[in-house]
């Protein structure tokens, strides 16, 4: 089975219907990438898949094989030296000192981040609705909301701009 | 600063191995059992000073003071201690450690876990303040259980920052002292005229000489702890880190998945765990075999003990553990179908069993006098379910086994594992990781034996991590509790008499020594703001306890979250009797001490900060509600009710705290944030009930936490009122905010509801 994670191409000798959560934590070491429920509720295992945020505990390793796949680990970019550039929905995340305990924050980023490439200037209340599929358990909702605005280049509050 | 936690600190840890001791407190000078690799002495005051661990030179240790616990016991042990009880004693090893490195960094070990809490960050500002070193020479790490470091307490009960205050910031003055002293006679010079800068000590107006930590640490030649009187502590308002927003520690590995939890842990050719379910509350298992299980692939060890109710396997993936434990042929006495009426039934707070917490004045006679009010509180089971479920991985090896889990009390898991092994505890290292969240869930350390019986079966290291349904079912939950409040008002609508009968189960208990909940009566975990702080000359608290076939426990705030839902509730049908305004009567009732005049001072700050004095625009609604303990707590809910769908929205979420002197008001805050939502969560969505013999309970599907969409916008003020020393700033905000939101419903919609979660259904039935 070829997986393609974080633009880096692995052959994997794991059955066809194990899901992809499980693969990329215990064949892959990528622990980043969280266990919460298994159901497709609670969104600690959100990853992105060709670009779409999508609930990797739900997805059989047969249906994304060939798939560009990045999950938290590949977000922020390092340079030759190693330095890291955080991706600026991490840098937000950081700057108003979102996560409590943590668990929750890789499936609240990589929602973020896939929300925001498809609509950058996103209204509060559209932030809401695209992640209000992520349970945060500690209960930092104010500061995603927050966060994701900042990242959207608006301050929280703030109505859009059309 | 620096952190060292989970991998990293269990290969330090291993190369830091000590054993125990047997320190007596209060012999100056004694030489005690030797600490491992260390050499230390104990101080008049209780600290520890020796050599430190590898890597390092000199190491200070401190206690947590009897005098700290206090803080949070004393209020709620009361006077029910017993003397001699060995759950107050300081433990034999010091919980804290600073040390002095070879690059000259301080480390600080701490045996407190970081949950998310910021813990980690909160100690480290102290430790940084009283060094007078720059945060970037401090290392912190997260100790485990051989470290030589003891945490008898666990990690909860908001009780970190307020217990280690006062001995860090002495240990960490005395070991300044220590090194001050020897950099004075190195370089010649008085102490007085010595400053920190970098890692050591500067000439403050003279040559340029210095001398760094680790060498005037090797050269040590007085190892007299200063007295306390010569601790120059420094004043209050010259910090410059105690008090700032200080940027968490922890916060960057979190946004980039490299923080490692219990559920994170990997090591070579490890195996993974599952572990056979009781399918009813009372279950026990007659007859196990692998069946089928053994022809599953993958499949590598079977752990049967039918005497103690375990069943497990280890397999290769988790996938092939979790399909062999279901494939496993088990049989149960499954006992009795337990109902949720029969539980309810017994949680009735009337005849015999109960205990008087509170009486002053004469209750029963004053509530035939005056306008009578009446009414009954009932709040569910609750669930924590941290998103992070239970887990760990153990390796046995040669009769040692090394375990890595998300706990918060390494040191109950530690003995529970030699115990389930039959070993020494000697033989067993536990190393907490971070934590996906504890909530009070995570003082079970069920997991962590699993893990270690399947390693030893196994041979190899086994990891093993509940699946949601696993953790939902097997966990102690917050016990359902009814409150039955009287009271009774003069006539110019004064307070005369309140009556608290309270019925619940065990909290704290549950954890506690058979001894001290037979001496003691009421659990002080499930009784917590049962009393009524209020100034009421006749007040009488009456708390039943009663065992329950669920199991019961720690759950964020124990009792404080019904009790204050009831008790803040009754207080608004009594302002509402009385035709008050509901802050201006609590304030009218508020008594004349230093407690009152807090609580008045965080009540008007809340009523400014949620603009109590003007009306709330068009179809919302406001209520108030507060707590008060060592820590205050006011809070204003603003809602809206949907009359047609039963739906209420919680917009904003004013709140006003007194937690005493803050060290990070940025995590207070966040705290205060995580509270709400907790609050909201319970008053509206969260409730686990019983069906014949088991909960009812599936995945999140038949247990929704709150989510953002329902989540209100938070805004909150820490207010000073002069106190010096911090309070527990973890759990209190969660205490007032279902009364507040109960308190606007009423405002909303002139009915009230008394029992939670206020469902759309409750609404709607209220509204009929």
């Amino acid at each position: 089975m070829e997986l393609n994670v974080n633009g880096r191409s692995y052959t994997l000798d794991v059955p066809a219907e194990e899901r992809l959560l499980w693969v990329l934590r215990d064949w892959l070491g990528l622990t980043g990438t969280k266990y919460g429920c298994g159901v497709g509720i609670c969104g600690a295992c959100t990853v992105h898949i060709n670009g779409a945020a999508v609930r990797s505990c739900l997805m059989p390793l047969a249906a994304v094989s060939g798939a560009e796949i990045r999950t938290i680990e590949g977000l922020a970019e390092r340079d030759g030296g190693g330095e890291l550039t955080l991706h600026p929905v991490q840098q937000a995340f950081i700057d108003h000192q979102v996560p409590q305990c943590g668990w929750c924050m890789s499936g609240q980023i990589m929602q973020a981040v896939s929300f925001l490439e498809r609509n950058p200037l996103p209204s509060e209340e559209e932030t809401v609705r695209a992640m209000s599929g992520n349970y945060c358990r500690c209960g930092c909702y104010v500061r995603i909301l927050q966060a994701v605005q900042q990242a959207a280049g608006r301050a929280a509050g703030e109505e859009a701009a059309t | 600063m620096t952190q060292e936690q989970s991998r990293n600190q269990a290969v330090e840890a291993q190369a830091d191995s000590t054993g125990a001791n047997n320190g007596e407190e209060g012999a100056e000078g004694a030489e005690s059992a030797p600490l491992g690799k260390r050499r230390w002495r104990l101080s008049r005051r209780g600290f520890l000073i020796g050599m430190g661990a590898a890597g390092a030179s000199l190491a200070v240790g401190a206690y947590f003071g009897r005098p700290a616990l206090h803080l949070y016991m004393a209020e709620n042990l009361a006077a029910s201690e017993p003397a001699g009880s060995s759950f107050m004693q300081l433990d034999s090893d010091p919980p804290l450690w600073l040390e002095v490195l070879e690059d000259s960094r301080i480390r600080l070990s701490v045996v407190k876990v970081e949950m998310g809490q910021g813990v980690h960050t909160s100690i480290a500002q102290i430790a940084v303040e009283e060094l007078g070193i720059s945060w970037a020479d401090l290392v912190v790490a997260q100790a485990d259980t051989t470290s030589g470091l003891v945490d008898g307490f666990g990690t909860g009960g908001s009780l970190s920052v307020a217990a280690s205050y006062d001995p860090l910031r002495k240990a960490a003055a005395g070991l300044r002292s220590l090194l001050q002293r020897e950099a004075a006679a190195e370089l010649g010079v008085s102490e007085a005229a010595l400053r920190v800068e970098g890692r050591g000590f500067v000439v403050a107006d003279g040559p340029a000489a210095r001398a760094d930590f680790y060498s005037l640490a090797a050269a040590l030649s007085s190892w007299d702890f200063p007295e306390e009187e010569q601790l120059a502590l420094k004043p209050a308002d010259e910090f410059t880190v105690i008090g700032q927003p200080v940027a968490r520690v922890d916060v960057p590995d979190k946004v980039t998945g490299q923080a490692v939890y219990g559920y994170d842990m990997r090591m070579p050719e490890m195996l993974y765990g599952a572990v056979a379910r009781p399918p009813t509350l009372e279950a026990t298992l007659l007859n196990a075999s692998p069946g089928e299980a053994e022809a599953i692939e993958g499949v590598e060890a079977f752990v049967i003990d039918v005497e103690n109710g375990f069943a497990g396997v280890a397999a290769r993936s988790r996938s092939a553990a979790w399909a062999a434990v279901n494939s496993m042929e088990t049989e149960w006495d499954e006992g009795h179908l337990w109902q949720q009426e029969e539980i309810d039934a017994l949680i009735e707070p009337a005849g015999e069993g109960g205990v008087t917490i509170q009486r002053e004045g004469n209750a029963e006679a004053a509530l035939g006098k005056g306008t009578t009010v009446l009414a009954t509180y009932y709040t569910p089971f609750a669930v924590q379910a941290p998103l992070e479920a239970p887990a760990a991985l153990a390796d046995f090896q040669d009769g040692q086994v090394r375990v890595w889990v998300s706990t918060q009390f390494q040191e109950r898991a530690k003995g529970q594992i030699a115990e389930a092994l039959g070993v020494e505890t000697e033989t067993v290292q536990v190393v907490p990781t971070y934590l996906g969240g504890g909530f009070g869930s995570k003082l079970d350390t069920r997991v962590a034996i699993e893990a270690a019986r399947l390693s030893k079966a196994a041979g190899a290291p086994v990891h093993v991590g509940w699946d949601r349904v696993e953790a939902m079912h097997n966990g102690y939950l917050r016990p359902p509790t009814k409150n039955v409040l009287s009271g009774a008002l003069d006539e110019s609508g004064r307070i005369i008499a309140v009556e608290h009968l309270q019925g619940s189960s065990d909290v704290a208990f549950s954890f506690l020594p058979g001894f001290l909940s037979l001496v003691m009566g009421a659990d002080f975990g499930a009784t917590i703001a049962a009393r009524v702080e209020y100034d009421v000359p006749n007040r009488t608290v009456t708390a039943w306890r009663r065992t329950l076939p669920v199991w019961t426990g720690w759950w964020r705030g124990l009792g404080l979250f019904p009790n204050t839902f009831a008790v803040e509730s009754f207080i608004d049908e009594l302002a509402a009797a009385a035709g008050a305004d509901p802050l201006q009567f609590r304030l009218d009732h508020l008594p004349e001490s230093r407690a009152g005049a807090r609580m008045r001072a965080v009540l008007e700050a809340v009523a400014e900060l949620s603009d109590w004095g003007r009306p709330p625009a068009a179809g919302r609604a406001r209520g108030i509600a507060c707590h008060m303990s060592n820590t205050m707590v006011a809070e204003v809910a603003e809602i809206s009710v949907d009359e047609t769908t039963g739906e209420i929205s919680v917009h904003e979420l004013a709140c006003a705290v007194d937690c005493g002197l803050v060290v990070n008001p940025d995590g207070a805050k966040a705290q205060i944030e995580g509270n709400v939502m907790w609050g909201v969560g319970s008053t509206l969505i969260e409730q686990a009930y019983v069906k014949d013999g088991r909960l009812e309970l599936n995945n999140f599907e038949s247990y929704p936490l709150l989510t953002m969409r329902e989540a209100p916008n938070v805004r909150s003020v820490l207010v000073d009122t002069g106190i010096k020393t911090p309070y527990g700033m973890g759990e209190p905000p969660i205490g007032p905010v279902g009364a507040a939101v109960a308190n606007a419903f009423t405002a909303a919609t002139g009915r009230r509801i008394r029992t939670l979660p206020m469902t759309p259904a409750r609404v709607l039935e209220a509204l009929a």
